[in-house]
């Protein structure tokens, strides 16, 4: 059976600001987080990178890794990507160019909307329905998504179309564009600013490709800090657009509801983490029949709610509204006319468009042997028996399940479980410093000594 | 290893739970997503016959390293002609529940299509068993 083994991550843990609070072990659909000695710890062959932990963290202490601004190189001719939801984290009054100029000051030699690429992607899609494919078809734009899917619904893995993202698209464009040009390709470095984890790995440990188009990767509060600072010191409000680039619509393509409409037949926009889930639950069940086109996004009213979009997502959607109305009129200014030049390369890009067939992870498995796997199973429902069930996270596992889990795969020990400790004790199975010793693996060293017996006399 | 589950009859908005159960199970093996889609589909199908025509039923599940052998037995008015019930587009669902999207005659040749080998017995006015294997 062909597996992807490709385990590669942006959402990392600082261990300098975590305090193993466990929030985001609590919030993790896929039960990839786990607290031991006193950190969170995220296995990384269930981790799908949706930032749900990042969201819940008290302490700050997760983080996206990305290449950064300061991966920028000098001698080249550096070009950033900026998605259309980034300028949609502006107020109304700055224009779509003073941003993307504003975006440009901080040090690149071009700039490019994302959803251009969107002109193209539309196309794609009705040259994807000629094809005779499984349905639903699910849409590859959301890289948490496709990970999940990969993760928990094995099953579901070739309904997922097999075309690149838009900001690939434009990268792929882009160098096409910068070739033709002249320029040595080797000179060329593009750069992604994303509005979340998901799209740094897929642009880091791309699933379905070889390697990504793009280059680099920057955090988009990063991008968000230095442009704010260049626009709030600009007195003159920017110039404005005088045709329109794409067609008006595209500029929603990220957000959640506009993608469907692309899609002949039955289609739904889910998105939240736990809606996608719901809906691939019933779907892999069987539950579920006659639906042509799924798009699905892991953020709630899709990119404008990634983990790394400084501002409220629902302003950002107001605010792309508005752009596409904008947009609109420019076009109708102009005799219908859009001009978009990435659609000149249109002919060339599909035949690069494409993606290899995805394939499951293992992130669930018990075991490769089927036997051991069962033997596992039957351990598992032993196990718990024995726990209380209720799923108090004390044992520094999300669950009792996945207490039980843990302890087959050799992860964990049954006295984990604080229920079974005290009847350890209490049984002289467990000496009382023992358990304590297991408490400091789960929680830290020192994390029992806040009380005090003297301290009795102050509560 | 061995799992049963209670089906209820006419309880349409739990259908599913249980082949959703046996399907989460399987998911922890080493077993080919294609196979895994086969029993999920079957086992829904199954789990809807006594949902939608019996008063109660049990999905009994037996999971070996080769197969998973499934039994599903219900107390309800059984079938009169199995041969009929097995033609594709035959169905004796009511209006009300061909409403709700299901009985379009296709539950028992879809459970045959997916399954490795599959057996019906029904005693009319008493209840149907159903028993289906699936290779892994």
């Amino acid at each position: 059976m062909v597996k992807d083994r490709n385990y590669r991550h942006s959402i990392q843990i600082d261990r300098d600001k975590c305090i193993g609070c466990s929030h985001c072990m609590r919030v993790c659909s896929t039960q990839a987080i786990r607290i031991v000695e006193g950190f969170a710890s995220i296995s990384p062959e269930r981790c799908v990178d949706c930032g749900e932990c990042y969201r819940v963290c008290p302490q700050r202490a997760i983080y996206a890794k990305d290449d950064g601004l300061a991966s920028v190189h000098d001698n080249a001719c550096r070009i950033a990507l900026v998605p259309s939801v980034f300028i949609g984290q502006f107020p109304s009054e700055y224009s779509a160019t003073q941003v993307l100029k504003a975006v440009k000051a901080v040090g690149f030699d071009e700039v490019f909307e994302v959803e251009q690429a969107v002109d193209f992607m539309k196309e794609a899609y009705r040259a994807m329905e000629q094809k005779d494919h499984l349905r639903p078809l699910i849409s590859s734009y959301c890289p948490a998504v496709v990970r999940l899917i990969q993760v928990q619904y094995p099953s579901l893995t070739h309904h997922i179309m097999l075309l690149k993202a838009p900001h690939d698209i434009a990268a792929l464009y882009l160098r096409l564009a910068k070739e033709k040009e002249g320029l040595d390709s080797g000179k060329i470095f593009i750069y992604y600013v994303t509005p979340c984890a998901a799209k740094i790995v897929a642009a880091r440990a791309p699933v379905g490709e070889s390697v990504s188009p793009i280059d680099g990767t920057i955090n988009m509060t990063e991008m968000y800090n230095r442009a704010s600072r260049i626009l709030w010191g600009e007195k003159n409000p920017g110039l404005h657009k005088t045709t329109a680039n794409m067609s008006p619509d595209s500029v929603n393509w990220s957000l959640s509801g506009t993608e469907k409409h692309y899609f002949t037949g039955r289609s739904l926009a889910i998105d939240g983490m736990e809606n996608v889930i719901e809906f691939l639950e019933k779907l892999e069940s069987g539950h579920i029949a006659d639906i042509d086109f799924l798009e699905m996004r892991a953020c709630d009213q899709g990119c404008a709610g990634g983990i790394l979009c400084p501002g409220n997502r629902f302003l950002t959607v107001e605010r792309l509204e508005q752009r596409q109305k904008k947009l609109q009129r420019l076009k109708e200014r102009d005799h219908d006319r859009v001009d978009n030049p990435l659609m000149a390369y249109s002919e060339t890009l599909h035949s690069l468009s494409g993606v290899e067939p995805v394939y499951p992870r293992d992130g669930l498995l018990l075991d490769d042997d089927m036997e051991k796997a069962l033997v596992k199973l039957q351990r598992i429902k032993k196990l718990l028996t024995y726990f209380p069930g209720f799923d108090c996270g004390a044992c520094g596992a999300p669950s009792c399940r996945s207490l039980a889990e843990d302890i087959v795969k050799g992860r964990a020990s049954i006295s984990h479980c604080v229920f079974v400790q005290r009847v350890m004790e209490k049984n002289y199975k467990l000496s009382p410093d023992q358990a304590f010793i297991v408490i400091e693996k789960i929680w830290g060293k020192d994390r029992l000594n806040k009380y005090n017996d003297s301290n009795a006399n102050d509560a | 290893m061995r799992m049963s589950y209670n089906i209820e009859g006419g309880d349409f908005s739990a259908a599913g739970r249980a082949s959703s159960e046996v399907k989460r199970t399987l998911k922890q093996f080493n077993i080919s997503p294609l196979v895994l889609r086969r029993i999920a589909v079957a086992l829904y199908e199954a789990e809807m016959n006594v949902v939608a025509h019996a008063r109660n039923g049990a999905m009994q599940v037996d999971i070996q390293p080769h197969y998973i052998s499934v039994v599903i037995e219900d107390e309800g008015p059984g079938i009169e002609d199995i041969a009929r019930a097995m033609e594709e587009g035959f169905s004796t669902a009511t209006d009300e529940v061909r409403q709700m999207g299901f009985g379009a005659g296709m539950g028992l040749p879809n459970i045959k299509k997916n399954s490795d080998r599959m057996m019906l017995t029904s005693t009319p006015g008493v209840g149907t068993r159903l028993e289906l294997t699936v290779n892994f």
